[in-house]
């Protein structure tokens, strides 16, 4: 014992008490590090959150002006026909123009009209449209309208638009600031919940613009994914793990699913673009080709995970099963599946949320297109959330800046209910005994 | 010591296997000694020196209350198993024979004191002279067992068995020669008996020897040779 | 000195083997005491395992009487549990592993490229180390091995079946009240009793057990030992133990390997009072370092 080594003086207790101190102190040092990352961390998260929801919270909120129409049918052109087309074809922009000009009688000046028709938004014609085209009994009534303001005057009310600086730094003029303050003081001005961004598609005009579409194709190709990609990854993690025998080709098998999983997504996209498209013809934008990228780009996660849960099933499990007679696919699919189906519900989730949030494969294969309508099957031209916002955020109005951030609030809320179902089927299944 | 007790995985267990090993050898040299002072004390015609012969023996029975408390925890500690389990047995049993041999022992002690203590004559040698032949041939018959014992040698322990089929031989002319004996002379019949019960006693030591070297035998091969005869001994061994 | 080493030597052992197949298989190695039995219900020869190049059993040969329990002792590593681990070919799920020699249940050769291995383990029925009852209710734990080999018709003969199984396990009346309760949620005892309940439910002829009793405390083990003993008139059984006692306890026979090697087989009294070779005896004296 302790062979030419040198021994301090003292006994053990006195030697031990020595240190005890230094060795303490080492301790309370590591314990402030992990609180000081897990404190920093947080700070960024809550950071993060703040500046989203504090940027994006406007954009729930929507400025309408109250207009009072006439659908008066000369005005309309109608000349007693009241067929759909011809409701259809009537000029309902001229309608506004028309209303807007009685309620500022005195702007006469073309460049002046122009300004003021610029303050109600250009999808206020279409509301007028819609509205008629419902209900062709509002002909020849007056009715008070609260139709959408424009992106401009939406920002001048949410107070974004600096009043004191000079005019020609504004995007919107004095004479129309007059006006939006004249219409407040009547009370013909107001914010109201922004229902369009949740039920339109995409537009130029931000007031316009909604996340419906995105959303409906986000949840097409992620649909498409999960349906794909994880029976098919727990039938490749069942396979590999349970009846695959060991040899070079598995092995060989295995280190290229690890390579997979790290590859970047561009590529698939490529690859998606060179076999879906190219070789198979499918059309480009659609969830579908989205969705099958996708599944090649989390199948590798979906097996590795899987794999893993199949591995952390105890072998006496198994051997239990097997030493009563049990075949070996009985055997995986009554014990080794059930007990394996948590954890490779887990890496499913993850798999799932790198697929919500991937926007490079989806570049690659059109699903960047500014599409207006809203895709009701896979096979519809759509975009994706994280699409959406990519394409927003790079929108110079200043109301887009505002969407882009709501979008990742929604984008953010489906993740988080995502992963809220997926903990909640997780709980059912883990019937730990 | 031997390959009996050495050798365990648990070196205390060999100690202690060592330890009894030696109380038995121990045992046998107390046992060995007080037959030979009792002896000299027939002939020395020393009754008191017969006393402390008679004294002495309880060491000897404290040496084997010693000794069996030694081995019942040393089966509760280690659950003996194999040539452990009958070196325990045989040093068990080996341990109570050598007790009764002092027990012999003491008789013989007691028969000086009767013959010596007493006002009556002196008996004629020749009725002693046998006891000290069969002493002779019994205490080394003791010592072969015990080296037998010692160094696990079957031979040896045969060697025992045959002798003791010597000694009945011995003890049936002895006591022939004591009957002639007391035929010429009536009035030797006292001592006569006191040298029959004598002669009784080293027989029986003689027995208890044979008995260790069965045990030792039994110790070896593993079978308890105790009851059977010479021819069959000799075949298991050789 | 001279004699004693000759008694207890490998080279020279005290009793000839009198199997004349043995003899022919062996050279050097012979097993000593008697490998055969007069009603055999497995026999086993010139087995030998091997995982990937390295041999862990090294033509065996032994037969396992009808009624009888068989108890395989041996220091780790000396294949008792592998050996096991092939008469119901639990061995064929390691990959690298390999087994030549026969073996045979009833005159079938287990190892018959046409033999099924389902209802082999159907007949020759396994209780392990842990107990590992599955993470089910009791009740399923128990009827599961019927169920999937068909053995029932109705869910009353199930019950019957289940009841019967671990009336004979001695665990009924510990659970009859909870059988719908998990079967993790016994104590460890309790799960080992419900392991060979659940071996029983199918109705094996033999039963291997790899060291039942190692994760139990003694009272369990016990437990456990008895019921071996009464199992023992309707089924054969064969057990891997490490302790000796247990061995000595339970078994009528007891086999000692020792790496890969068969060394010694014979009546437990006498492996255990007065075994025939060196390393037997060196084992259960516990003289190895």
């Amino acid at each position: 014992m302790n062979n030419g080594a040198k021994i301090k003086p003292g006994s053990t207790m006195e030697r031990v008490n020595a240190n005890l101190a230094k060795r303490y102190a080492k301790e309370r040092r590591f314990r402030r590090m992990g609180l000081a990352a897990i404190v920093i961390s947080l700070m960024f998260l809550g950071l993060l959150f703040g500046s989203i929801i504090s940027k994006g919270y406007g954009a729930f909120w929507q400025t309408y002006i109250q207009l009072e129409i006439h659908f008066e049918p000369e005005d309309m052109d109608l000349h007693g026909n009241r067929s759909l087309e011809v409701l259809s074809a009537v000029d309902y922009g001229g309608l506004v123009k028309r209303t807007l000009r009685e309620m500022f009688p005195k702007v006469k000046k073309r460049k002046e009209k122009r300004k003021l028709y610029g303050v109600v938004s250009n999808g206020a014609a279409f509301q007028l449209r819609e509205m008629v085209m419902n209900h062709p009994d509002l002909i020849g009534r007056t009715v008070q309208v609260w139709v959408p303001a424009d992106d401009d005057v939406d920002m001048l009310i949410k107070g974004h638009i600096d009043r004191h600086k000079p005019e020609s730094e504004r995007r919107v003029k004095d004479q129309q600031i007059a006006w939006v303050d004249e219409l407040q003081r009547v009370g013909k001005i107001e914010k109201r919940f922004n229902t369009t961004f949740f039920t339109a598609g995409d537009s130029r005009e931000p007031e316009l613009a909604g996340i419906h579409g995105a959303l409906m194709g986000s949840i097409f190709t992620l649909l498409i994914t999960l349906g794909l990609s994880f029976p098919m990854g727990v039938a490749a993690a069942i396979y590999l793990e349970e009846f695959a025998p060991t040899n070079r080709f598995t092995d060989f098998i295995e280190i290229n699913i690890n390579n997979l999983a790290a590859v970047p997504s561009i590529v698939f996209g490529l690859l998606g673009l060179a076999v879906f498209i190219n070789f198979f013809g499918l059309p480009r934008s659609i969830p579908l080709v989205g969705g099958l990228v996708l599944t090649l780009m989390t199948l590798p996660t979906i097996i590795i995970a899987s794999r893993a849960a199949l591995k952390s099933v105890p072998p006496s499990i198994r051997e239990a099963a097997l030493g009563i007679g049990a075949s070996r696919m009985q055997t995986v699919f009554h014990h080794v599946l059930p007990q394996a189906l948590p954890g490779m519900l887990t890496g499913a989730i993850i798999g799932m949320a790198q697929a919500l949030g991937e926007t490079a494969p989806l570049l690659m294969i059109g699903m960047v297109a500014f599409i207006v309508d809203i895709p009701a099957n896979m096979m519809d031209p759509a975009t994706a959330l994280p699409v959406q916002i990519y394409l927003w955020a790079d929108s110079p109005e200043r109301a887009f800046m505002e969407r882009t951030s709501a979008a990742i609030m929604v984008l953010l809320a489906f993740l988080i209910s995502m992963n809220m179902l997926a903990v909640l089927l997780r709980k059912k299944f883990e019937k730990r005994w | 010591m031997n390959e009996m007790t050495e050798g365990h995985t648990v070196k205390r267990y060999d100690d202690e296997m060592i330890f009894l090993h030696r109380l038995v050898l121990e045992i046998g040299d107390l046992a060995q000694d007080q037959l030979r002072q009792a002896i000299q004390t027939l002939n020395d015609k020393n009754p008191s020196a017969a006393r402390d012969v008679i004294s002495r023996d309880q060491e000897l029975n404290d040496l084997d209350i010693q000794a069996d408390e030694e081995f019942i925890n040393l089966i509760v500690k280690r659950q003996p198993m194999a040539k452990d389990l009958r070196e325990i047995i045989t040093i068990s049993k080996a341990v109570s024979d050598l007790e009764r041999v002092g027990d012999e022992v003491r008789k013989i002690a007691q028969l000086t004191i009767h013959i010596y203590d007493t006002d009556s004559r002196p008996p004629n040698r020749q009725v002693l002279r046998d006891i000290n032949t069969m002493a002779a041939f019994v205490g080394n018959m003791l010592k072969i067992s015990l080296i037998a014992f010692d160094e696990l040698d079957a031979l040896k322990a045969l060697d025992v068995i045959r002798l003791d089929s010597e000694l009945e031989e011995e003890y049936k002319s002895a006591l022939r020669r004591l009957t002639t004996f007391v035929m010429e002379d009536s009035r030797a019949i006292g001592h006569m008996v006191d040298a029959v019960l004598g002669l009784r006693a080293l027989e029986r030591i003689g027995g208890h020897a044979k008995n260790i070297a069965g045990y030792v035998i039994f110790l070896i091969t593993g079978s308890d040779v105790r009851h059977e005869s010479l021819e069959s001994i000799e075949k298991q061994i050789i | 000195m001279q004699f004693n080493t000759q008694v207890v030597s490998p080279v020279t052992p005290l009793m000839v083997c009198t199997d004349i197949e043995l003899i022919a298989a062996h050279d050097n190695r012979k097993t000593v005491g008697k490998i055969s039995v007069t009603n055999p219900r497995m026999r086993c020869r010139n087995v030998n395992v091997f995982y990937g190049d390295k041999q862990a059993i090294n033509r065996v040969n032994l037969d396992i009487g009808r009624h009888e329990v068989i108890a395989m002792i041996g220091p780790s590593g000396c294949g008792k549990s592998t050996f096991l681990r092939c008469l119901n070919r639990m061995n064929d799920t390691i990959d690298s592993c390999r087994v030549t020699g026969e073996i045979l249940l009833d005159d079938q050769d287990i190892y018959d490229k046409k033999l099924d291995v389902v209802p082999l383990r159907a007949q020759v029925g396994m209780v392990f180390q842990k107990p590992n009852p599955f993470p089910k209710s009791i009740y399923e734990n128990v009827a599961y091995g019927p169920r999937i080999h068909g053995l029932v018709s109705s869910k009353s003969d199930l019950d019957v079946v289940v009841e019967s199984s671990l009336c004979r396990a001695g665990l009924w009346d510990e659970v009859k009240d909870r059988l719908d309760q998990p079967g993790t949620g016994l104590s460890g005892g309790q799960q080992q009793r419900l392991c060979i309940a659940r071996t029983i439910a199918v109705g094996p002829e033999v039963i291997l057990m790899d060291e039942p009793c190692s994760a139990l405390d003694p009272i369990a083990t016990a437990k456990i030992e008895g019921l071996i003993d009464e199992l023992r008139e309707e089924y054969t059984i064969a057990i891997v133990t490490h302790s000796m006692q247990q061995a000595a306890r339970v078994s009528q026979r007891t086999a000692y390997f020792h790496l890969g090697d068969l060394i010694e087989v014979g009546e437990t009294n006498q492996i255990f009072t007065n075994p025939q070779h060196k390393l037997t005896e060196d084992y259960i004296t516990g003289r190895f370092g």
